[in-house]
């Protein structure tokens, strides 16, 4: 009779299918936070990437490019641009703002990238779905009171149409062509415009930059690019230099796991309420199921047969609760409002932790079964 | 005839201290192949801790037991397997499993003891019948009468040959009726199986179906 557990289920029906909803409620959120967490990953290294630079600079003590409070003035190009580790021209001042754009009377959340044409850090036509690039301004030669071409480039997934007027700072611009969708974290949009329109519309017209990036040089690498122009900077003494590899570590340190810190805590602690639903829950029902189980001792039931009838169970119920939180967490990643990215190996992970730790629950409730007093089984003493 | 179970010196106490109460006191006793014995006295005399003791459900304090012409070494033997193979019990309170039904409560019990599948299904269901359940057979202890379940305990206690039943207030929670009915199948069921039985009970009306009495009183026999 080897169904014995499955009949005491069937029997308990209600209490075992609300303690398997419960696990898979608690496992999808479990992946669900972590694919966000992922989202917010791939998200933050996408615009990085997709500039095809290997060195970053920002100003000395920001932090890193996207870090901090970044500010790089014109001479800094000009010093840049010849310096021997850098691929020639390739120096690219760049303005990287989040903004808050007023998109048909309401405001949203994009990401400002002023980028010069020609330059890293900006789109090619090849990158556009629809539409054309911003026209460019005249960098040489430019006066305060010249007015910068107010156009931008619009992410495609923001629904906006060629022609469209979008406000940033009171300045209107007008949407010329659509890039192919490139977010950074938490799908914020990103919203490309000529240099001197960021600068406008942005800092008041100042002719500060953010960030330069740049190519390595034939012959270097881009840590020893890094660290010769850092020791360059010997007489400015004002720029921080970095790889893309170390960028994308700030990057996420900074927008990811910073901030995702109470995310992974509340994981955890969403792991310990699984493990805790499974574990009470069976408690409670071995206490209901005292005088079952003193009389199955009594006829002589070993301790094994009793607790692998309560085992059986937990993992029966731990198995299905997290098949079904997996498919429920791919279903919830669909359904999100913003971009989420579950992992299969992560999923195989979590599901692997979260089995373990519902049995560590139901494993507690057998040794509390084969503690019974079989003589719990005359008259109900013990 | 041959000596089933035997005790010698058993004592059991619980607590300590102050709060020790000794519920078994120097018992020596003796049950032969095929008798019915019955236990009779008042509540808390010891007749249940008496026969937790033979049945080996319970360590004794003090004393020694033997099943089947074997001492029990209480640390080296495995007392689960020797109830599942050579002792029934029915309870008081039938305490049959609620999710089982009739067949399969009395088929767990051959689980216990490794007999599996159609083997014990068919025993199962030949017990029953000679308990006068084969129409009840699959129905649960729900369904059936405080009779019927008590059938059912006795089929469950006799699923695996044991070689003695020990039946706690097997009557008390039956009507009159009931009571005969039950015991007039404790009486088939010696003829049929030459099965040794023990009982303890209030119920004065069953002595005259015991080849022995036994009374006892603040832990001790006072009479046999």
């Amino acid at each position: 009779m080897n169904n014995v557990f499955l009949k005491d289920m069937a029997y308990r029906k209600a209490r075992v299918i609300l303690t398997t909803i419960g696990i898979t409620v608690l496992i999808a959120l479990i992946l669900m936070l972590g694919g966000i967490m992922n989202g917010m990953r791939i998200q933050a290294q996408q615009y990085p990437t997709f500039t095809g630079a290997n060195i970053w600079i920002s100003a000395e003590g920001s932090g890193s490019a996207f870090v901090g409070f970044s500010l790089l003035v014109p001479e800094h190009l000009a010093y840049l641009d010849g310096a021997q580790p850098l691929k020639p021209n390739s120096v690219s001042p760049l303005v990287f703002a989040h903004a808050r754009p007023v998109i048909r009377g309401k405001l949203g959340k994009a990401v400002v990238v002023g980028y010069k044409a020609d330059k890293l850090g900006g789109p090619t036509q090849f990158e556009l779905s629809e539409g054309r690039l911003v026209t460019a301004s005249q960098y040489e030669g430019w006066a305060e009171a010249d007015i910068p071409p107010r156009e931008v480039v619009v992410d495609e997934k923001m629904n906006l149409e060629i022609g469209e007027r979008i406000l940033i700072g009171n300045k209107e611009l007008k949407v010329v062509g659509k890039a192919k969708s490139l977010m950074f974290v938490l799908d914020t949009p990103l919203l490309f415009m000529d240099l001197r329109t960021a600068q406008e519309v942005l800092l008041k017209n100042s002719l500060h930059v953010n960030m330069m990036i740049a190519q390595a040089a034939e012959g270097y690498t881009p840590e020893k690019a890094a660290k010769e122009l850092e020791g360059f900077d010997e007489q400015l003494k004002t720029i921080d230099v970095r790889t893309l590899k170390q960028t994308l570590r700030d990057i996420i340190a900074t927008y990811v796991d910073e901030p995702m810190k109470a995310v992974q805590f509340l994981r955890v602690m969403l792991w310990i309420a699984a493990g805790l639903i499974v574990g009470m829950i069976t408690y409670v029902t071995t206490l209901e199921k005292t005088q079952e189980i003193g009389v199955l001792k009594a006829i002589g039931a070993s301790n094994f047969y009793i607790s692998s009838l309560i085992i059986k169970q937990v993992v029966l119920m731990s198995v299905v609760g997290v098949v079904c939180g997996l498919i429920l967490s791919y279903i919830f990643a669909v359904a999100a409002p913003i971009f989420v990215s579950i992992h299969p190996v992560e999923s195989g992970i979590v599901a692997l932790i979260s089995f373990v730790v519902c049995c560590a629950g139901g494993y507690l409730a057998a040794r509390k079964a084969i503690a019974v007093d079989p003589m719990v089984a005359f008259r109900g003493e013990v | 005839m041959g000596i089933v179970v035997e005790g010698k010196g058993l004592t059991k106490h619980f607590g300590e201290g102050d709060a020790r109460v000794v519920a078994v006191d120097q018992v020596d006793i003796a049950i032969e192949e095929s008798e019915l014995v019955m236990f009779m006295g008042d509540s808390g005399c010891g007749k249940t801790t008496l026969i937790s003791l033979l049945g080996c459900i319970l360590t004794p304090s003090e004393g020694d037991v033997w099943i089947g012409g074997e001492q029990i070494d209480y640390e080296n033997h495995d007392l689960s397997q020797l109830r599942s193979e050579k002792i029934g019990f029915v309870f008081q309170l039938f305490n049959l499993i609620p999710y089982l039904t009739a067949v399969e409560n009395v088929t767990v019990a051959m689980d216990i003891a490794g007999m599996k599948g159609n083997e014990a299904e068919k025993r199962a269901a030949e017990l029953l019948t000679q308990v006068g359940l084969d129409q009840r057979l699959h129905h649960r202890p729900a369904q059936l009468s405080g009779g019927e379940k008590q059938r059912v305990s006795f089929a469950r206690a006799l699923a695996n040959n044991p070689q003695i039943i020990f039946a706690d207030e097997p009557t008390a929670n039956l009507d009159s009726r009931q009571s005969a009915n039950l015991m007039n199948l404790v009486r088939e069921l010696r003829q049929e199986h030459q099965t040794t039985i023990a009982i303890v009970t209030h119920h004065e009306g069953l002595k005259k179906d015991a080849d022995r009495v036994i009374q006892m009183k603040d832990g001790q026999i006072v009479s046999v």
